[in-house]
């Protein structure tokens, strides 16, 4: 691939082999020969620099460039920095870290801080071809520019980190569900797509294994009908949901461990007559929460569509209501009867 | 009777069936009935009438109530559901010591039913008389110690009121009835909802004293994994195998845990140890389960020796 390349040996990519240089390249190349010559203003060097990358960066948000017009602010009066003496000029330095951290929360819901940390690194490229050129005040303020990038960098991770943190709190039983389900769809996307296929055709990366597990899981066990459906299992089962709305206040729970001392009390404990003060709002959540039930078990029985059947056997509502009672419970025995007396005739069996 | 002979009445005479052949065209009985379905009146209800003062309604009430009494002391002896009606509406009319009277006459008759009780103590749940409630529950959970459902319900209620420490008495007088397995893990998740996993820990001893089988086992260990505590598990699952030696049934359940768990915990050569172990222990006849796991575990894990001993070992056997 080495032919014929346009690669101009100014630009800072040359030394990669499959790099071409294009109009951008160019630029960069101008900027830098430009600012080699402007040596002498450390604010115009600092400007150029902002502006070349202002110009980098099209595609991100105008509120970025505010903070360079912050920074560029808060430059002009670095100039007398330099002047201020020891203890003064710390104390500028750090309200400069402050005022640079209080940006970087802003914006941090706004980008990435990859993004930072590539202008980052850009910013600590293009003056580096000074850095041994530039003397005492200079370069004490090339020194303080980039203690201060590095504490926006700090800052930036460290927001990041902490609002992960606080979107997902840690499940104290494992990793939370939902977002292993979410690494897993991820996963399964990305294989997806490596093979061309969609995420309709999810099952054919199962192994036959978990193919043969799933076809387990079809052949579930009935649900349970007719008078088994209060059986032990389902009732437990009803519990169980109930106890998952239980919400557990476990402030409360430790002042009253503090004050009872009979707290983890027996089964013949004398203490069981004697209640709490129970609040009323517990009381009325209790309420709430049967009338919810209630209206739970409305819906237990299903309305059935009414058919208009060409078939009418009752001449009432009751006579219907109590035929449809009488073929759940004995139309399969008389089926054969039936099918008979609408023929006409019985069969010969 | 009306005699015929009435001159004032004079009926045709009823005439001779001449042609006594059926008719061309026959009525179905499906005609029939779709005749008398359309011809239906609409039903006598009787005419809406609101109540407009007190004495209407005392009326209205002594009405119902008589309604009420014929039926119950007609059916009441087999159906528990007109007791029920009559206890309801007397809550409706918000005369809560005559309801109380009704549901104590229903118990006296059918002081079986546990649903009885469940609907009477969640009618005084839901007025919120939560002594009473509690009086209630009392009784019928010395009464019908074995149904589970009313011990649930009432942990459950003492919950939601923030007794915790009577909900859990009330746990610990269930368990003194020895219930099976749900009843013993609905209390230890009882005590997990307020992260006492020490006092957890302890019921679920006293749930495998009381039901030394393999699951009791099993759902320890769970317990164990589950707070993250590795080596307890382990010990549980080595105690467990101590205690069930004799029967096979439950060793073999036990044993295929066991080895999962190992790999589970990354520890291949103690699940082939175990794996190993409980081929040898069973009797060759109820190890299929066993066999296939463990072909399917030295297939991921184990080198091609292994595996090869293992189907042969299997093949051996069939």
């Amino acid at each position: 691939m080495d032919g014929e390349r346009r690669v101009h040996p100014d630009c800072i990519n040359a030394s990669n082999p499959y790099h071409e240089c294009v109009e951008y390249c160019f630029k960069k190349i101008a900027e830098a020969k430009a600012k080699l010559e402007k040596l002498g203003l450390v604010e115009a060097v600092s400007g150029q620099s902002r502006e070349s990358l202002a110009d980098k960066r099209i595609e991100e948000e105008s509120s970025e460039e505010e903070e360079e017009e912050d920074e560029e602010d808060s430059q002009e009066p670095e100039v007398d920095v330099n002047q201020l003496t020891g203890r003064k000029k710390k104390l500028f330095e750090l309200r400069l870290k402050m005022s640079r951290e209080s940006l970087a929360d802003k914006r941090i819901e706004e980008e990435s801080s990859e993004e930072e940390e590539e202008e980052d690194e850009e910013d600590s490229q293009e003056p580096e071809v000074d850095v041994n050129q530039l003397t005492g005040r200079k370069k004490k303020l090339f020194e303080l520019r980039l203690k201060m990038n590095e504490a926006r960098k700090f800052n930036q991770t460290d927001v990041g980190s902490e609002k992960k943190k606080m979107e997902a709190p840690t499940e104290p039983k494992g990793i939370s569900k939902q977002k292993w389900v979410e690494a897993r769809q991820k996963k399964i996307g990305k294989i997806l797509d490596a093979n061309g296929l969609d995420m309709s055709k999810a099952y054919m990366l199962d192994t036959q294994e978990a193919a043969e597990t799933k076809y387990k899981k079809w052949e579930k066990e009935p649900t349970p009908s007719g008078w088994d459906v209060f059986n032990q299992k389902t009732l437990y089962n009803a519990y169980k949901k109930r106890t998952k709305n239980i919400q557990v206040d476990i402030e409360e729970y430790n002042r009253m461990r503090a004050a009872d001392p009979e707290f983890y009390r027996e089964a013949s404990s004398l203490q069981y007559g004697k209640a709490p003060k129970i609040s009323k709002d517990k009381i009325d959540k209790m309420a709430k929460e049967l009338h919810d039930r209630e209206e739970k078990r409305q819906e237990f029985s299903r309305r059935r569509k009414f058919r208009e059947e060409k078939d009418i056997d009752s001449i009432n509502d009751r006579n219907e209501h109590f035929n449809k009672k009488i073929e759940r419970a004995f139309g399969k025995y008389t089926l054969e009867i039936k099918n008979n007396l609408e023929r006409g005739t019985a069969l010969p069996d | 009777m009306v005699s015929v002979c009435e001159k004032d009445s004079k009926l045709p005479r009823p005439t001779r069936v001449k042609n006594k052949s059926p008719a061309a065209v026959q009525i179905t009985a499906e005609q029939l009935l779709r005749e008398a379905r359309e011809r239906q009146e609409p039903e006598v209800l009787p005419s809406e009438h609101s109540i407009t003062d007190s004495t209407e309604l005392s009326d209205y009430r002594l009405r119902r109530r008589k309604e009420f009494e014929d039926r119950v002391s007609r059916g009441g002896r087999s159906d528990v559901q007109v007791w029920v009606n009559y206890a309801r509406w007397e809550e409706s009319q918000k005369d809560y010591a005559r309801a109380r009277s009704v549901w104590e006459r229903a118990l006296k008759d059918h002081h079986r039913n546990h649903a009885l009780w469940v609907k009477y103590a969640e009618s005084e749940m839901k007025n919120k008389f939560v002594n009473s409630a509690r009086h209630v529950w009392d009784r019928a959970v010395y009464l019908l110690p074995r149904v589970d459902q009313l011990w649930y319900k009432y942990s459950h209620m003492e919950e939601m009121l923030g007794n915790i420490a009577g909900a859990r008495q009330i746990f610990e007088r269930w368990m003194n009835w020895s219930p099976d397995q749900q009843g013993w893990l609905s209390f230890a998740k009882f005590e997990l909802r307020y992260n006492e996993t020490e006092r957890a820990r302890s019921i679920y001893e006293r749930f495998f004293l009381c039901h030394p089988k393999a699951s009791s086992f099993i759902r320890y260990a769970e317990f164990e994994v589950k707070c993250g505590e590795v080596s307890r598990a382990r010990d549980v699952y080595e105690r467990a195998m101590e205690k069930l030696e004799g029967d096979y049934e439950e060793a073999e359940m036990l044993y295929l845990a066991f080895a999962e768990f190992e790999q589970g915990c990354n520890e291949f050569q103690r699940a082939r140890v175990i794996y190993k172990f409980a081929l040898d222990h069973i009797p060759i006849g109820r190890a299929e389960e066993l066999y296939t796991r463990f072909i399917a575990f030295e297939k991921q894990h184990g080198d091609k020796q292994g595996i090869e001993d293992a189907i042969v070992g299997r093949r051996r056997t069939l």
